[in-house]
């Protein structure tokens, strides 16, 4: 069955042809290359330090592919029609996935570095890593990983592919195949995301644990990706593209949820410090105690602050959901933030007596970020940036909030 | 003895009809007037050229307030009225407070939007010369009604009926005080 | 005010929703005034035969109610099987379940409001009144728990003869806020719905007594527009204050268990785990008592199976979520490395509560699995049942984490085995007995469904603009 669409002018869903847009894929290539190299050297000396800098950096990037990815299948999961003018930059975002399958290898290789529980010597004088070993284990680890980017491949591919194929052919059909395939997607999508954080992060600590942990991880890729859908649409726009398809209706509604999931984020971070704090177990407790006891105090107010007090009180201004600079800044602020908070969980692990600023942090963040900026454009130069034939497109291009 | 009349009030089918009625009363300068429905049409207020609800004000206040008074009840009652330590923890423990000062915060919010909506809508109201007309029951059935009061300064009996009856409207009729 | 005029070229779309071709929200094309009679129906009609033998038997069952807390306030709460080990018993586990049951009615009056999912507008109002009857039911386990009912005042922070004041650092403070906040919003937001409906039962009451009132408490409603500006305000506020209530409330409820430092009991995932399960068990809840109410009442325009289906589907992700939780949980208990916590599952799957646990897995895990099924979300028999069996789950749910944690004391020499008496479970039931008499009365004297949000998605509600889109430019307050 084909649907009318409302037509698009072309102008407004390609990449816009001047500007930086169209030298990303060249540029952000060489500066990634650059900048993993660059790693690469700094780690020469103590690879611990450079990996586990890179391991920020990777994750930071990875969960806004794995944020996209929930958007996307989201989106579907509950016939959403509001957003259909934006999901396309959600889709660009989440196929990138593959490239992190690839840029895992450096961890894979230096997993010696950064994970306690690898050092046999270690778990031979630990009872507990000895009875954790069935899943604390090096080539399962590894299978894992392997599994984790094939279901994250597989869906952000499949998702992609198939609505970049309704732009030619206009078939409802495809939408409909994309929902009824959505509540599977989302379910391994919630299961690898979860054994993932537990494996990447839970792990840098292998005697804490904490059941929470696959919701907190999730709770903050999902405000990265919202405040990265804003700056993409934003800096798309400025540069001429999305005329009119991305109003500031859509912008209020993501403003919204970039709230909602700043709120959600605290009180998933809240629920975790204080029933950990309340029962004061040492097993437990240890983390805190890493991050309060320690020059790592500071850091721990400044995300409790930065990640939630300040964008709530700023984002509950409905002014500032409709504006520019407002929308703008608070996007950069919030994905700083999401950047300290993974920073926060990984590099106590490494400087325990507190923050320890390096070169490394600040290359593998040029590195990751330059290719995923790479592909990322690369992706959204082929073909439309919004769903042009999908059949809630009226629907999106009329939304008003109420 | 003649009375001034409290004003005149006309009678819709449809949203639509009332919905340009409405913006034609507003174009004319009309202040002292309203529009009646039985259920809200979005939007309306754009056609009445009404400015934004300022409830919202009212629930930022009372909520911050809300969650001031929690803490601050627990804080005083915790570390002045009755310091006893438990569990090991300080007197003022703010980790356990914080449920206590959000629910608080919560209650002092919803107050503020139930009282600022009663009060920036002036309810509870006793009686209204509305009520005299028997055909303004069907407002909150399946009528649509405008009325313009005869404080305004642009009312005129004759003219603005004719003007209500010029939009449309299947019944126009005056409204005793 | 700038607004910008589109150079896009959209027509509206026809149908709702061009995928689905969604049934319409209200079947049969109704005018406005028919959904006025259809629901003031049940409040001017001469009350079914049906209705006066179900309130006699929920009043049966409020007074079995009545005898159970009198014969505990003679006695003591030596009635009960609570003992130690497990010293919270039942009531603890009632009071778990009526609490998660009252989130449902938030759940769809202000989360689904804040989705603008508007299918809620035909089911909110009962799933509201339900909340609170639920609440209500919940509040009377934790007050008799106390054994001593008369010193319940305590509880609460009033300057008093012996200068005590509450200990606030103890979660089950948290709860008395919590809980009777959480009854106070949920009324307030359930009667500000209320007001234009009392409106309309006032405007067309027949006699004096009705009118005097239905006219009290609509408070002068006179639908204008300057009122109903405020009132969507205040509306939307309320709703937005009560999505993360709702949150907090049932996250609180967790609190007295997870603060503990009881195996089974403490972790980390139990807060939104609790809310996830009290969403699901409210849901169930709402689906049992409209399939019943849409029968006597006669709405299947209203409530059809468009807004079932909707339901039914809640109900899978959230049993989906309660699932991923079970799961997290025993991953973890073994990952942590606690032998202690370990046995606590180990316990709870193999132990002598085994039937309990997979009871519950059977009734929130396995049976709602049907509702892959749209013939299944779509058929009344199957809702009906899938619904009483996640009402049972879920008590079971509580009765698991509650009696198993406990029965299996760190000292061996503790252990023991956990049996209710006669007594627990007159008290329980008995609180059905409140639940249905409050529900019973509600359906007679209020109106069970939102009559001015109903009229508000009727296709003719929706006022159709010459001009094509106007966008509110930037910091524009256009809309």
């Amino acid at each position: 069955m084909e649907i009318q669409t409302p037509s698009l002018p072309s102008d407004r869903v390609a990449l816009p042809n001047q500007g930086i847009w169209r030298r990303l894929p060249t540029l952000g290539m060489a500066i990634g290359v650059v900048g993993l190299l660059l790693t690469g050297l700094l780690g020469k000396g103590h690879p611990a330090d450079a990996l586990h800098s890179y391991l920020v950096a990777f994750l930071f990037f990875l969960s806004l592919g794995l944020g996209g990815l929930f958007f996307v299948v989201i989106q579907f999961l509950v016939r959403a029609g509001w957003s259909v003018t934006i999901r396309r930059l959600a889709e660009h975002v989440m196929a990138t996935l593959p490239l992190f399958a690839l840029l895992f290898i450096p961890i894979a290789l230096g997993i010696h570095e950064i994970y306690h529980w690898t050092h046999a010597d270690a778990v031979a004088h630990d009872p507990i890593l000895q009875h954790k070993a069935p899943y604390l284990d090096a080539g399962l680890f590894h299978l894992r990983a392997i599994v984790y980017f094939v279901i994250w491949s597989a869906i952000g591919l499949y998702y992609w592919r198939t609505s970049r194929r309704q732009d030619e052919i206009g078939e409802a059909s495809i939408t409909r195949r994309l929902q009824n395939l959505s509540p599977l997607a989302i379910i391994l999508y919630g299961l690898s995301q979860t054994l993932a954080a537990f494996d990447w992060l839970m792990s840098l600590d292998p005697h804490w644990f904490s059941t929470i942990f696959g919701v907190y991880f999730f709770a903050g890729s999902v405000v990265g990706i919202l405040a990265v859908l804003i700056l993409l649409a934003l800096s798309l726009q400025r540069a001429g593209a999305l005329h009119e398809l991305v109003t500031w209706e859509h912008y209020h509604d993501l403003g919204k949820l970039l709230f909602g999931f700043t709120v959600f984020w605290a009180y998933i971070a809240f629920s975790q410090f204080m029933l950990i704090w309340y029962a004061n177990i040492p097993e437990e407790t240890e983390f805190f105690a890493a991050r309060w006891n320690t020059g790592w105090k500071s850091t721990s107010i400044a995300l409790a602050l930065g990640h939630f007090v300040l964008p709530f009180f700023v984002l509950l201004l409905r002014d500032v959901k409709r504006q520019r600079l407002g929308l703008m800044v608070v996007s950069i602020w919030l994905l700083a933030m999401h950047y300290l908070d993974l920073y926060w969980l990984v590099m106590p692990n490494l400087h325990h007596d507190g923050p320890a600023l390096a070169l490394a942090d600040v290359t593998s963040l040029i590195g990751v970020g330059g290719l995923f900026l790479a592909v990322l454009t690369r992706l959204m130069a082929k073909g439309a940036l919004v769903p042009m034939k999908d059949p809630r497109l009226a629907e999106s291009l009329l939304f008003e909030n109420a | 003895m003649s009375k001034q009349p409290w004003g005149i009030l006309a009678e819709f089918h449809t949203p639509e009809q009332l919905w340009k009625a409405c913006e034609r009363v507003r174009d004319a300068g009309f202040t002292h007037w309203d529009a009646h429905t039985p259920f809200p049409i979005h939007g309306l207020e754009r056609a009445m050229g009404l400015k934004r609800s300022w409830v919202s004000m009212v629930v930022l206040v009372l909520g911050l307030g809300g969650a001031a008074a929690g803490m601050g009840l627990q804080w005083w009652a915790s570390t002045q009225a009755y310091p006893l330590v438990v569990s090991g923890k300080p007197l003022f423990s703010w980790p356990a407070f914080v449920p206590i000062m959000f629910e608080c915060g919560v209650m002092g919010g919803a107050a503020g939007a139930f009282l600022g909506f009663l009060g920036l809508s002036k309810l509870p109201q006793h009686h209204h010369p509305l009520f005299n007309s028997k055909r303004f029951e069907r407002f909150s059935d399946d009528r649509f009604f405008l009325s313009i009061e005869s404080t305004d300064p642009e009312f005129d009996p004759e003219g603005t009926a004719w003007l209500l009856r010029s939009q449309g409207a299947d019944h126009v009729e005056v409204v005793e005080a | 005010m700038a607004e910008a005029q589109s150079t896009l070229e959209v027509s509206e779309p026809v149908d709702l929703d061009p995928i689905e071709r969604r049934p319409d929200l209200i079947e049969g094309n109704p005018s406005f005034h028919d959904i006025t009679e259809a629901v003031a129906r049940p409040l001017e009609w001469k009350a079914p035969l049906g209705w006066y033998l179900f309130l006699a038997f929920s009043l049966s069952l409020l007074g079995l109610l009545g005898v159970s807390l009198a014969w505990l306030i003679w006695e003591g709460t030596g009635i009960w099987g609570n003992n130690v080990p497990v010293a919270w018993g039942w009531p603890i586990v009632n009071f778990v379940f009526w609490v998660g049951i009252g989130h449902a009615g938030t759940l769809i009056s202000a989360v689904l409001f804040l989705f603008r999912q508007r299918w809620r507008t035909s089911i909110n109002r009962t799933a509201e009144a339900m909340t609170l009857f639920a609440v209500a039911c919940a509040l009377i386990f934790p007050a008799i728990h106390t054994g001593r009912p008369w010193l319940d005042y305590w509880m609460f922070p009033v300057p008093n003869q012996m200068s005590l004041w509450p200990q606030f650092r103890s979660p089950l403070m948290w709860d008395i806020f919590a809980v009777n906040i959480y009854g106070t919003v949920s009324l307030i937001f359930w009667y500000l719905g209320l007001i234009p409906d009392l409106a309309t039962m006032r405007d067309r009451s027949t006699t004096v007594l009705k009118q005097r009132i239905y006219g009290l408490f609509s408070l002068g409603w006179r639908g204008s527009h300057r009122q109903w500006l405020h009132y969507e305000r205040a509306y939307l506020l309320l709703a937005g204050l009560a999505t993360p209530l709702v949150l907090s409330v049932h996250s609180v409820v967790s609190f007295d268990f997870a603060t503990s430092q009881l195996p089974g009991w403490h972790t980390t995932i139990f807060p939104p785990y609790f809310v996830a399960g009290a969403i699901f068990s409210g849901l169930a809840m709402v689906i049992t008592l409209m399939v019943i109410c849409r029968v006597v009442f006669k709405m299947e325009h209203i409530v059809n199976m468009l807004h079932f289906d909707r339901m039914a589907k809640l109900i899978l992700a959230t049993g989906t979520i309660v699932g991923y939780a079970y799961a997290t949980e025993f991953f973890v208990a073994w990952y942590s490395g606690n032998i202690y916590e370990f046995f606590a599952f180990k316990n709870r799957a193999l132990g002598p509560f085994a039937w309990a646990y997979w009871t519950m897995i059977t009734c929130n895990v396995v049976i709602p699995q049907v509702f892959w099924f749209k013939k299944a979300r779509r058929s009344i028999a199957v809702l009906f049942v899938v619904s009483i069996f996640v009402n049972i789950g879920m008590w079971f749910e509580r009765f698991v984490i509650v009696v198993t944690s406990l029965h299996r004391d760190f000292m061996p020499s503790s252990w023991d085995y956990f049996t209710p008496t006669f007594w627990d479970i007159a008290t329980f039931l008995g609180s059905f007995g409140l639940f249905f008499t409050l529900f019973t009365l509600f359906v007679r004297f209020v109106p069970m469904v939102a009559i001015a949000e109903v009229k508000g998605v009727l296709p003719q509600a929706h006022v159709h603009h010459h001009n094509p889109i106007v966008h509110g430019s930037q910091g524009g307050r256009g809309q």
